[in-house]
């Protein structure tokens, strides 16, 4: 059959039908419906199926899990368009293989923040209409969903679109029929000649200059949702837009290595995703795990040190309370990851293995600290003496987050079934 | 145009929280909602012992950080210094709520109908009540109200949007007290016109020492207190909280 050997010419199995995809994607499938039933409960119910409750004579917390995983998925999406755009400013030829996976993860990182956003509000289908019609500049939450969800998208997206002209009109070549029509739509007319790849190069320099200020600045905007607030303990300062930006660098650069030692193995790219790349990942993580553990260290001395009573209180909450075990928990998956990657720097041995277990566990630290950010200071942090409130999510707020997580992996499926997630390299082609 | 008030005489609060079942009723709010809650608060060690009351209305604050951070402008300040929120732009969001140092907001988490002290669909209910609305839902709170003309009212009223004390909006447009003022037996709380000399909380703020909660966080409530107390420490207990949950 033509069209089986027109796909077979296609590079990284792309749409060929193999076990491991098949299991992924149904998997994937699977626990996204878990998600969705949950959600549903959710709409029907409203959020008293949520472990969620009022700050105050309810004792509870009004923003739990969702509003950690907004911030969350938000950060990844910043650092993956972030590294795209630094390799495209600074020229990191050697680290290309990696731009496209980056991107990918950004733009599917935002849309689940986005849908996180919207689960997490009390109506929805009415926000989607009243967002628009009535949002308002002055509310720091503006930003979450201007900036930040457009943002996002919208650079992603175009990044994505021009990242990948050059392998569209590669694939278009090699495949035929509906498939074809795919590739050319994205190839937009690409041909690879020298006038057309040095415009293509100055768009996509200018490009980057333009949207690396807009993201750092939404970022902050996120960190401003909370820093802003005078009247939660915990909350207020001007460390927590910084200290956003260089944890979603954290979590995002921990997603790209773990995410690129899978693809490694999977597409069998050991050529492009060779030690080199991961060297430069592992040292990038390096450096930003040790900022934010100077960050975090130099908020502790503050609090703890000249703190008011609340933030003290909110404080031993935290170190020795009820909290301690996600404190030390994220602390140490932290510090631990910094070791590892220290040491390889020191002693200039790279180990994959090593790496992957650092993007793995500063991860866990990311979910836990933004959990930290979020709760603790609702639940003890009321500057009326009401009593100390207590959350735990319940089984809906895990299962929806997981179909979160399930409709992330089943976007990057999808998307590897039908387009290259590693550039294709230079020597294939044309042939 | 006015500027109202309220003026909380601690010294005469007995703490009965009658203007809490006043509130509940005339508000029409579900379990676990307190647009007016009353603090029971205990310092000291036995037998050296205290017992102290504090009403916690809505501040109304001048500054309000709900206010600032709505991102639909539902909740917004009126003219006459009322801080309302139109249920029916709310989306739901809650940031008024984490945002308010007072934790003076309810959200409602599940349909306000099946949320209520009894269940109205109980058979044995159904044959008092004749399968009428709720005997109790005060049809005030449905109107327009103010220049704006938003449904600002009451609570109870959907799922999944936030409500909280008005001042009872719906009485003082008629010229009457808020709900809790008129029934306290002890004439703890006064409400009235701050720009006006003679009302009673000009007068009562003339004559007594005053402060308001939280003075150091910007928000400039609208809610004096007066009386022997200061604010509540660090030290104080809270007893027979009330059971809050849904």
């Amino acid at each position: 059959m033509a069209t089986r050997a027109s796909v077979e010419r296609l590079p990284y199995g792309i749409g060929r039908w193999s076990a491991g995809w098949v299991a992924v994607t149904g998997l994937s499938l699977a626990v996204l419906a878990l998600g969705v039933f949950a959600f549903a409960r959710q709409l029907i119910e409203g959020e008293v199926v949520t472990g969620l409750r009022n700050i105050g004579t309810m004792g509870g917390a009004t923003w739990g899990l969702y509003v950690a995983f907004i911030v969350y998925f938000g950060g990844v999406s910043f650092a993956g368009i972030t590294i795209a755009a630094m390799i495209r400013l600074l020229n990191l030829k050697h680290l290309r293989p990696i731009s496209r996976m980056a991107l990918v993860l950004a733009v599917i990182s935002i849309i689940l923040a986005a849908l996180s956003v919207l689960i997490d509000l009390g109506q929805p289908f009415r926000a989607l209409i009243n967002l628009p019609l009535y949002g308002r500049p002055m509310s720091p939450f503006f930003g979450t969903f201007s900036v930040v969800i457009s943002g996002y998208l919208f650079a992603g997206l175009v990044y994505l679109y021009l990242d990948g002209r050059r392998d569209a009109a590669i694939c278009a070549e090699r495949s035929e029929g509906v498939r074809q029509t795919f590739y050319r739509l994205w190839a937009a007319g690409y041909r690879g000649t020298p006038a057309e790849r040095e415009r293509h190069q100055r768009a996509t320099f200018w490009l980057a200059i333009a949207i690396l200020p807009l993201l750092v600045i939404a970022t902050s905007t996120l960190g401003f949702v909370f820093g802003l607030q005078v009247g939660r303990p915990g909350w207020f300062g001007a460390l927590q837009a910084p200290g956003f930006v260089i944890l979603a660098g954290v979590s995002g650069v921990g997603h790209i290595i773990v995410l690129a030692a899978i693809l490694r193995r999977v597409l069998g790219a050991e050529d492009q995703l060779n030690p080199h790349v991961f060297q430069w990942l592992g040292n990038l993580l390096m450096i930003l795990t040790a900022t934010y553990l100077y960050f975090w260290a130099a908020e502790w001395v503050t609090t703890s040190y000249a703190g008011h009573h609340h933030e003290v209180a909110l404080s031993n909450a935290l170190l020795t309370g009820e909290y301690a075990w996600l404190f030390w928990l994220s602390v140490g998956s932290l510090l631990v990851p910094f070791l590892l990657l220290a040491r390889q720097f020191v002693t200039g041995q790279y180990r994959l293995g090593v790496m992957v277990v650092s993007g793995v566990l500063v991860n866990v630290a990311a979910i836990g600290k933004r959990i930290l950010i979020v709760i603790p200071s609702q639940t003890h942090g009321t500057l009326l003496p009401y009593g100390t409130g207590s959350y735990s999510p319940t089984w809906v707020e895990y299962s929806v987050v997981l179909g979160l997580l399930a409709l992330g992996a089943l976007l990057l499926t999808l998307f590897m079934r039908v387009f290259p997630i590693v550039e294709i390299p230079q020597y294939a082609e044309g042939g | 145009m006015p500027r109202y008030g309220m003026v909380v005489d601690l010294d005469r609060c007995t703490g009965c929280r009658a203007c809490m079942q006043a509130c509940k009723v005339e508000n029409n709010t579900p379990r676990g909602s307190f647009f007016m809650h009353v603090f029971r608060f205990e310092t000291g060690e036995y037998p050296n012992t205290r017992i102290s009351f504090m009403p916690r209305p809505c501040m109304h604050c001048d500054n309000a950080p709900c206010v600032k951070v709505c991102p639909v402008g539902a909740r917004y300040k009126r003219a006459d210094g009322l801080v309302a929120t139109d249920f029916d732009r709310c989306i739901g969001c809650r940031y008024c709520e984490v945002a308010c140092p007072y934790g003076v907001n309810y959200f409602n988490w599940k349909s306000p109908n099946k949320n209520y002290y009894l269940n109205w669909e109980d058979p044995e209910l159904i044959q008092i009540t004749k399968g009428g609305r709720v005997p109790y839902s005060n049809p005030d709170l449905e109107n327009r109200y103010g220049k704006e003309q938003r449904r600002i009212a009451g609570g109870g009223h959907l799922k999944g949007v936030m409500e909280k004390c008005t001042f009872c909006v719906q009485r003082v447009e008629k010229g009457l007290q808020p709900a809790c003022v008129n029934t306290c037996p002890t004439f703890a709380l006064r409400f009235g016109d701050l720009d006006d000399p003679n009302s009673d909380v000009s007068l009562l703020l003339r004559q007594k020492q005053h402060f308001r909660l939280l003075e150091e966080v910007g928000t400039k409530p609208r809610v004096f207190y007066t009386g022997s107390q200061h604010p509540p420490g660090g030290d104080v207990r809270q007893i027979e909280e009330v059971q809050g949950r849904v």
